[in-house]
């Protein structure tokens, strides 16, 4: 009989603990960011979809269809396409062509190429209503790069 | 008419009362594409058999063709939620082959992103386990001190889910600045939260009356599948790796390995609570220890170790994740095996579920917190 | 007549106005020569569709109201995109049940399958009619009001069961065979609570029982029956099938339990039909615990909206924290534990009653 009684007793005790618990979170802020209208703060590493930024030292890429990254890609989500302009000793992407559909952000070919002339953007919304726009020329696109992003490639990846 | 392909379960016609219930794979909870088919008598469990490989992807033998560093991005898809820990084991296997020293900041850093890990991955399966039960408010509780986690390792390396961060060798980039700011933070207010869930769930009388007793695994059963990880330590036997091995610097920190005695549910249940608590611990330690320093040891450009083979483990959140590999001495591995441990934490269930409702076969299923990509990979 | 007296009677003394217009339409009426059951069933027709009206408006409120409040408990904002604060959000729900295909799933019983809804809904409009909104603003104050309350509630479970057999689902079947347990074992909690109130107020009618409790907030009945009301609450929300008893739709084990297999119109029933249990359960809470309409200054509608909603909330609270029970223990919790509280409060109240 005793022990019944203290059991309920118990039972009850613990019920209402967990009654106070979220209690007290009635008077708590929300945590909820309206997501389209209020965006979150990104840190400058954030892996977004991946970009080639237009230098604007040289008012173009620095890419020099060296294929690094296509080589460190575990997804071939990367194909280039070399051109020698004339007069000049370097070799240029005349393509760059990106699959974002097979791409997994994970950074490797950022890390592979020697001359920083690509970079993991901030954006993330990336769906899009037809498969074909998923290929993306990275060097027809001349993407240009703003804010923290921007320093970030612009030093190559050092954050100050 | 039972027709269920390749499972060997048959309602017998005799008993009337039995029948057949097909769980999943599209079912609330059974956490993504696991599907059980059930054998029950009224609501009783007589018989239990998991059918698996709806997320089989190949992984495995995926690894054959990619060179040594790019295999860690998919380590990231077998059990999203310890990325960082497969990660590890992956990368410790290719420097024990190679013979690469990490430099210590590394390991320390290595450290607290594998505690930052388990801590995720508890959190998860709290919430988790809350719909389980049917308390839907813990989601939202635990999910607000995750994001706090992810937050911080997302502007350490970039990524929220799959980290793609620990490298051959080291890091990929040092920590960022501000980075134990954010940990000071979290470490100073966590303890509550744990009080908060634990005040929430697990020490509810209802919850308790469901979880004590129930799903009971013997410790000679769970070391005879191989269950590892706090399931193993509910059961009372004294197995963390990251105490036996005392692999990174984990040998140089203060910390206990989590046991329980009676291997029921609820027992899972504190056991993961109470290596939250741990891992804060560590992370406390690691922070006021890890020195300055090189992130990244002097690692050849093509990653081609010696032929020969070498197996590695790392005490993930839910058990040993062990990596194998054979290497022929060329840039690609010959063959990698990878032991994960949701795969023998579920293959236990058959065992403990049978003779219980079906309330509780929901309740000792979560309580495994087993990972559905991990088991087929 | 005086206008203001009749507004005040309007909102303070409802009862008045409304017999004095129908004792005016019965008249005019009777000069016509046709038969007064005619205008009696015109009157019964209006009343129902007010109640439709109600139930329909008070849906969409509380719905609206348990997301909002589940939000403030879980720390976030709840709906807030449609319409002002996010008012609206349940209409467009609505909308977009009623424009969604009516699926029959295949080998179904269709009539159980059809009937089911109806039965559930029908179950919960028909406990309208007894319940006190005002002073005389209860559409048939009949003099067996409680029993027929129970009576009437009590018919919901051959809803469930009859979802439950028809959706020729396994899930579905638990479901409806788990609901019809845990009804009728917490009926009888439920009649020992009520009992005692009934035998402290000495009438089973509704109006009596709130007069009994007077004015006098400290005369209400949920001061001497403390342990009757947190019974009642307990075996009224596990009769309305709500968590943390909401068993019979089990999300994590029978996915939906009975409703698993409906859609479209029949699913937004279902949902009309368990907000509208819950406020009937707290409407009935309040009227036999915290003194139905009575209360100072404010129109007893309003007191007892307020009464309601406050019970209401009590029972969100409890949903949204606590785990669900198995089902053993939930048998087991009404007839070990909940039973004999019951019957204890039972006889005291019986003895006191004899003794003061
Ligand atoms: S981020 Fe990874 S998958 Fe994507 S293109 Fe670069 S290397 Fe390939
Ligand atoms: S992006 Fe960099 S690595 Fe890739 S081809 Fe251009 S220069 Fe070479």
């Amino acid at each position: 009989m005793i022990k019944y009684v203290s059991e309920i007793i118990k039972g009850i005790i613990s019920l209402m603990q967990g009654l106070g618990v979220t209690l007290k979170h009635a008077f708590r802020k929300p945590i909820t960011l309206q997501y389209p209208d209020v965006k979150a703060d990104l840190p400058v590493r954030v892996r977004g979809r991946l970009v080639m930024p237009i230098d604007p030292e040289k008012n173009d890429n620095r890419c020099t269809a060296c294929n690094l990254c296509v080589k460190a890609c575990p997804n071939l989500s990367i194909r280039t396409e070399k051109v020698v302009e004339d007069g000049k000793a370097k070799p240029k992407a005349a393509k760059y062509n990106y699959n974002l559909a097979t791409c997994m952000f994970c950074n490797l070919c950022v890390e592979a190429c020697p001359f920083g002339a690509i970079i993991m953007s901030e954006e993330y919304e990336l769906a899009v209503r037809d498969k074909s726009e998923l290929m993306i020329d990275l060097v027809a696109e001349k993407y240009v790069l703003k804010g923290k992003k921007e320093k970030y490639f612009l030093t190559k990846y050092k954050e100050e | 008419m039972n027709n269920y392909s390749n499972i060997p379960l048959q309602a017998s016609n005799n008993g009337a009362d039995e029948y057949i219930l097909n769980m999943g794979p599209q079912h609330p909870s059974t956490h993504g594409v696991l599907r059980l088919v059930l054998k029950l008598e009224g609501e009783t469990v007589k018989d239990i058999v998991p059918d698996l490989g709806y997320v089989h992807r190949g992984l495995e033998k995926l690894f054959e063709n990619r060179a040594y560093g790019q295999i860690i991005p998919y380590l990231d898809r077998t059990d999203y939620l310890s990325a960082m820990n497969n990660e590890w084991a992956y990368v410790m296997a290719v420097e024990k082959l190679m013979a690469i020293e990490v430099p210590q900041r590394a390991e320390f850093m290595r450290v607290i992103f594998a505690e930052l890990n388990r801590i995720m991955s508890h959190l998860l399966w709290y919430s988790a386990y809350g719909m389980d039960v049917g308390a839907l408010t813990p989601l939202l509780y635990a999910f607000r001190e995750r994001e706090e986690i992810i937050d911080m390792v997302e502007a350490a390396c970039g990524g929220r889910l799959t980290h793609n961060y620990y490298r051959i060798g080291g890091f990929r980039q040092d920590l960022p600045k501000g980075f134990f700011d954010m940990l000071k933070k979290f470490i100073s207010h966590f303890n509550d939260k744990v009080d908060e869930y634990e005040a929430l769930l697990i020490n509810n009388v209802i919850f308790m009356k469901r979880a004590q007793g129930v799903g009971v695994l013997k410790k000679e059963t769970a070391i005879n599948y191989g269950v590892t990880g706090p399931n193993l330590r509910a059961s009372g036997a004294d197995i963390d790796l990251r105490k036996q091995d005392a692999y990174g610097v984990y040998g140089r920190l203060d910390f206990k390995a989590c046991l329980r005695d009676n291997g029921d549910t609820w027992d899972r249940c504190k056991a993961r609570m109470a290596e939250m608590r741990e891992s804060l611990k560590i992370l406390k330690q690691c922070m006021d220890m890890i020195p300055e320093g090189e992130v990244m040891a002097k690692v050849p450009k093509i990653i081609k170790p010696a032929a020969g083979e070498v197996y590695t483990r790392v005490e993930g959140p839910k058990g040993e994740v062990g990596v194998y590999i054979v290497s022929d001495g060329t840039e690609k591995p010959y063959r990698i095996k990878l032991r994960q441990p949701s795969f023998s934490n579920l293959s236990v269930i058959k065992e403990i579920t049978i003779g219980h409702k079906i309330a509780d076969l929901v309740a000792i299923m979560g309580s495994l917190d087993v990972i559905i990509p991990e088991i087929d990979r | 007549m005086d206008f203001k007296k009749l507004l005040w009677d309007l909102f303070y003394d409802t009862g008045k106005p409304l017999s004095q217009f129908y004792a005016w339409a019965h008249n005019l009426w009777m000069q016509t020569g046709l038969p007064g059951f005619i205008l009696d069933v015109f009157f019964q027709l209006v009343i129902a569709v007010v109640i439709a009206v109600f139930i329909a408006l008070n849906a969409i409120w509380i719905i609206y109201y348990e997301r909002k409040f589940a939000a403030l408990l879980q720390i976030r904002k709840g709906p807030n995109r449609v319409g002002p604060f996010g008012l609206f959000q349940t209409v467009a729900d609505t909308v977009k049940m009623l424009l969604k295909e009516d699926i029959n799933p295949d080998k179904s019983d269709i009539l159980t399958f059809w009937a089911a809804p109806f039965i559930i809904f029908a179950a919960s409009f028909g406990v309208f009619l007894v319940i006190p909104f005002g002073n005389g603003l209860i559409a048939g104050d009949v003099n067996i009001g409680m029993l027929y309350v129970l009576a009437i509630s009590g018919l919901a479970v051959i809803g469930i069961l009859s979802a439950g057999f028809g959706s020729n689902s396994k899930y579905s079947l638990i479901g409806g065979l788990r609901s019809a347990a845990q009804v009728i074992s917490y009926e009888i909690p439920m009649v020992l609570t009520v009992l005692a109130v009934v035998m402290l107020a000495g009438s089973l009618k509704m109006s009596d029982i709130v007069a009994a409790q007077t004015g006098n907030p400290l005369k209400w009945y949920f001061i001497p029956q403390i342990v009757g009301l947190v019974l009642f609450l307990i075996a009224g929300n596990a009769e309305i099938n709500r968590g943390p008893f909401d068993l019979p739709e089990a999300e994590s084990e029978l996915v939906s339990g009975f409703i698993t297999e409906y859609s479209g119109m029949k699913f937004a029933m279902f949902f009309l039909a368990e907000y509208t249990n819950l406020f009937l359960t707290s409407a009935l809470a309040a009227t036999l615990f915290l003194g139905g309409w009575q209360g100072p200054f404010l129109p007893p509608v309003v007191w007892f909206m307020l009464k309601t909603y406050f019970i209401v909330t009590i029972l969100m609270w409890a949903r949204w924290t606590f785990p669900r029970i198995r089902v053993d223990h939930l048998m087991a919790f009404s007839w070990k534990i909940l039973l004999p509280i019951a019957l204890l409060n039972l006889l005291i109240t019986a003895f006191l009653i004899k003794v003061i």
